[in-house]
């Protein structure tokens, strides 16, 4: 290895980056568009969810009980005293989402037994929505169920405690989120077509016959893009916390460290792509299709991975991004520190190592050919 | 006419020789709807938590077991020291710490209502609530249980009623994330392998100069387009039935609705998509141009296609942002007929938005070809 | 327009911005005759051809290719015209036999015409043995000449290759331009870009470009003797160091 040869391929690669002016600018403005759009549009925070209401007992009691669903924000009436037989039309038109449905003898049951059903009817086309209906109309029978029994002294007294995000609030746990999702994407995308463009140009060539060691090539190709990503990430990082209001608890360096070494694990990624396929084309679907939704669904961005069967949950350790999430989120809202952390490191560091070894591997196979 | 057809035999022969390629085309998608149809779900369960018991007497244990067994939480271990417990979350061995105080008995006994303190990991605010939810229905239980089970205490007990829901889900009734992911799923890939492959291909063109060669020849533009819209389409249209049929064998998810209508919206889904791409060609001069604006596009269009976040709860900019997007609209209409089976009458408008989408986007990726080689 | 002149170019220019690419040239070719575009890189040559062909449009002027207005006709051009530039321009995931086809499918010719033309060429280029690989497994001196066989597909009267030479070894050069000669004792004409001076003296006719003019016109002998040199190369030599 020479120092010197790294740095000539070094300054070559950042001469690619910023002759492409449009390229450049992609780069530059994508991060940003995206943190500031979907930072506002990934919410969990439900509302106007639409119900209709079929009320059989028409009592003060039912009143009272629909007048709890529209008394907040989550909950839009739309129709009342629907028939029932309307209920699949008006699904399918998507006119509502919910149908409440009160019994006949509510009032009666309500005064003589311990307990009364409601029937709540819930379109579950979309079952991620159909469950945050059925989350938040227990919050709202709660509410009932405490106001009817308003007087009753409890025997005792329940009081939780909300720790690192007190108000629940979507976007603390949404936009650290997304630092770990963009930064991923871009990185291994800007890698993926470094060696297969210079495959289909023939460059390559020009380079391997050259006395350069793979090692060398793969160094000059990383450190730039590096640079470039961690750029990247200290941008939108600076949108979380001064747009987002997103607090940052931790420590900055150390936030800085794990997300170099999720930048490096991003790019060996895309390089290994990149030294085993041919053509641009390829790489980059190869990257898209491996990075994109997996990394949406399975790495814990939207959806507990608790939650999952087991082969995702083993899945999901193979996905670098499962690891910085819970190190940026670990950082900027709990303030962990490297105590705690650690794991997730080696975790992402074995992962980056064993991706960059094969693209070295498969990048000498190119230069033995 | 025959001119065309000769595009679209070589674009054929050129799809089939890239043996790589194929293999993502057919079947990365097959693995990824296999593997990702079971992943979603927001659903609450094996929250972890972490109980410390200060005064350990029957009370106190009897409540315990409410948590032991319950099927929403995972007990995993208990704690001493109080300080400890807010490490527990910190670290995320525990999403959830129940602390029952000390005294709890006796002040129960001597109607002194005892605090339990339930503390939890609000960093996912979804997560954190339901947990908080399911937590105080069981203490609530729990006091309800005591109250009528414990004689000296009865007096209580006639005075609590309550009013509870019996969910019903429609069409969905086990709340599979299947049925709902895998719709999606499938508008997805179509959009990836639709846009990139144009967009890609045209640009590659470009840049090996066949595309310069192709122009000097008597070929008109038009017939340049259709040369590759049509081999994508059918491209598309085969995927998409293969995605279907595998879905059939594998989940055993039938298409409620017609599966005429499908491949109809489909195929208008795919003249919108590959517009795009023609559009993303012209404006790029390279490969790497294309790819990162067909990726932007792509990323855009699924997080605001309401397939993951529900367009309802985002704020009213965006959710006009969102009526730009084909993606929108497409997912609306696979996962109606797919689950619902509803017909064409019910899905008028959004039929329409993707055919307005499809022809200005398709119009407008013509005119900007013609300008281009022109 | 007279019967034996094949392009007849005046006062043609082309302009991007402020920058003059061709700057009101003017000149005729006769038909069958092999007509060489001199000049150094940048001096407008392929510019000018693109034109003359209907790649690109011009800012004024006139010109006729094979009695076709280049403004206005473009398509009657396309038919009349084979291009070859100085990029290998076909598909290399093709095999040999299947860019033929496709190309002959392209200029309209019937799938009879196809496989009589497929098998007259693939003849004719020694490459029978080949026509099942791959384009891109070609050697580049072989690959040149397919291209400019699958140009000539369509029976075109008027020809345009722009720097074909490029990149090819010196036998393969020779090989190449035997052809030409070949293709215009058929009658045809053929115009060529070259940067090569030894090529340039296989032209019957040679105009030299310089910053978007042609500066010198005449036949090789005529040149070379106007300037008292004994190659084309000291020629052009003399007429860059003017400047």
């Amino acid at each position: 290895m020479k120092l010197r040869r790294i740095i000539n391929f070094i300054i070559k690669e950042y001469t690619h980056i910023f002759r492409d002016r449009v390229s450049l600018i992609i780069i530059i403005l994508m991060p940003m568009i995206m943190i500031i759009l979907y930072g506002y549009a990934i919410t969990f925070d439900m509302k106007n969810i639409t119900f209709a209401a079929i009320d059989d007992s028409k009592t003060l009691q039912s009143r009272e009980l629909i007048r709890s669903f529209t008394g907040n924000k989550f909950f839009v009436p739309k129709f009342m005293d629907i028939k029932r037989s309307e209920i699949d039309q008006l699904f399918k038109e998507r006119k509502i989402q919910m149908v409440i449905v009160i019994p006949k003898d509510f009032s009666e049951s309500l005064a003589t037994s311990r307990t009364t059903k409601v029937q709540l009817l819930v379109d579950a086309s979309d079952s991620n929505v159909a469950t945050f209906i059925n989350n938040y109309s227990n919050r709202v029978m709660q509410i009932y169920n405490e106001k009817i029994n308003i007087g009753t002294p409890g025997i005792i007294n329940i009081e939780p405690r909300i720790f690192f995000n007190p108000d629940l609030k979507s976007a603390n746990f949404f936009v650290p989120g997304l630092v770990a999702f963009i930064l991923l994407l871009i990185s291994a995308l800007l890698t993926s077509i470094a060696i297969t463009r210079e495959k289909e140009t023939g460059t390559l060539e020009q380079i391997l016959v050259s006395p350069v060691y793979p090692v060398e090539i793969v160094i000059g190709k990383v450190l730039p893009y590096i640079s470039l990503g961690f750029f990247n990430g200290t941008i939108i990082v600076l949108f979380a916390k001064f747009l987002f209001k997103v607090p940052i608890n931790g420590s900055i360096i150390l936030m800085s460290a794990f997300a170099l070494l999720y930048i490096f694990v991003a790019m060996s990624f895309g390089l290994m792509i990149s030294a085993s396929v041919q053509t641009q084309r390829t790489a980059m679907f190869t990257v898209i299709m491996s990075t994109v939704l997996p990394t949406i669904m399975l790495s814990g961005f939207i959806f507990p991975i608790v939650s999952m069967p087991l082969p995702l949950r083993i899945i999901s350790k193979l996905i670098p991004a499962t690891y910085f999430l819970i190190i940026i989120r670990g950082i900027m809202l709990k303030g962990t520190g490297v105590m705690v952390l650690w794991k997730q490191a080696a975790a992402l560091s074995a992962i980056g190592l064993f991706m960059i070894s094969i693209a070295i591997k498969r990048f000498k196979m190119t230069l033995e050919q | 006419m025959r001119q065309i057809l000769y595009l679209v035999q070589k674009e054929f022969r050129q799809i089939f020789r890239d043996k790589a390629m194929l293999r993502i085309i057919f079947i990365v998608p097959l693995i990824q709807i296999l593997v990702l149809g079971n992943a979603i779900t927001t659903d609450v369960k094996n929250i972890k938590i972490v109980i410390q018991d200060q005064d350990k007497t029957p009370y106190s244990r009897e409540l315990i077991l409410q948590f032991v067994h319950c099927k929403y939480f995972k007990t995993i271990g208990f704690e001493d020291n109080y300080t400890n417990l807010s490490d527990c979350l910190a670290s995320g061995k525990a999403n959830l710490a129940i602390v029952i105080p000390k005294h709890f008995q006796r002040h129960i006994v001597l109607n002194k209502k005892p605090d339990v303190q339930i503390l939890v990991d609000g960093v996912d605010g979804n997560y954190a609530g339901v947990a908080l939810g399911y937590a105080t229905d069981i203490l609530q239980k729990y006091q309800e249980r005591l109250i009528s089970s414990t004689p000296y205490l009865g007096f209580y007990a006639k005075n609590i009623h309550r009013v509870e829901k019996a969910p019903m889900f429609w069409y969905n009734p086990n709340l599979e994330s299947k049925p709902y992911i895998v719709p999606g799923l499938i508008a997805i890939l179509l959009l990836i392998i639709t846009m990139f492959l144009t967009s890609m291909g045209i640009v590659r063109e470009k840049e090996i100069g066949t595309l310069e060669q192709l122009m000097v020849t008597p070929i008109r533009s038009y017939q340049l387009v259709l040369g590759k819209v049509i081999p994508f389409s059918i491209l598309g249209i085969v995927v998409i039935n293969i995605a279907m049929g595998f879905i059939y064998l594998i989940f055993g998810i039938a298409v409620k609705g017609s599966l005429l209508f499908m491949v109809f919206e489909s195929l208008i889904f795919i003249i919108s998509t590959l517009g795009l791409g023609i559009f993303i060609s012209t404006i790029s001069e390279t490969q790497q141009q294309a790819l990162f604006m067909a990726w932007f596009t792509m990323i855009c269009f699924i997080l605001l296609s309401g397939f993951f976040f529900p367009i309802a709860n985002m704020p009213y900019v965006i959710q006009k942002i969102t009526l730009l997007n084909p993606l929108r609209y497409f997912i609306i209409i696979l996962r109606e007929i797919y689950l619902k089976g509803t017909s064409i009458k019910d899905l008028i408008p959004e039929t329409l938005s993707l055919v307005a989408f499809g022809a200005c986007l398709f119009i407008a990726a013509i005119i900007r070809f013609r300008k281009k080689i022109g | 327009m007279e019967n034996d002149i094949a392009v007849k170019v005046s006062k043609l220019s082309r302009h991007f911005g402020s920058f003059v690419a061709v700057d009101e040239i003017s000149f005729e070719v006769k038909k069958g005759e092999i007509f060489g575009f001199l000049g150094a890189n940048g001096a407008g040559k392929t510019t000018a051809i693109k034109m003359l062909c209907g790649l690109l449009k011009p800012t004024s002027g006139e010109a006729y290719v094979a009695g076709f207005n280049i403004k206005t006709e473009s398509s009657n051009i396309k038919k009349h015209t084979g291009y070859m530039s100085q990029k290998f321009s076909l598909y290399e995931d093709l095999k040999v036999k299947e860019n033929i086809e496709f190309y002959g499918g392209i200029y309209g010719l019937s799938r009879k015409e196809i496989l009589n033309k497929t098998k007259l060429l693939l003849s004719e280029l020694h490459l029978e043995n080949m026509q099942n690989s791959l384009t891109k497994t070609l050697p580049m001196g072989w690959k040149q000449r397919l291209a400019l066989s699958t140009a000539l597909l369509h029976d075109p009267p008027v020809i345009f290759l722009d720097e074909p030479t490029g990149g090819v070894d010196p036998v393969s050069r020779r090989n190449f331009w035997r052809i030409i000669y070949k293709i215009a004792n058929l009658g045809k004409t053929i115009f060529v870009t070259t940067h090569y001076m030894d090529e340039a003296e296989y032209c019957k006719r040679l105009s030299i470009m310089h910053k978007g003019k042609i500066i010198e016109i005449g036949t090789p002998a005529d040149l070379k003797s106007k300037y008292n040199k004994s190659s084309i190369q000291d020629v052009f030599v003399e007429l860059a160091d003017r400047d």
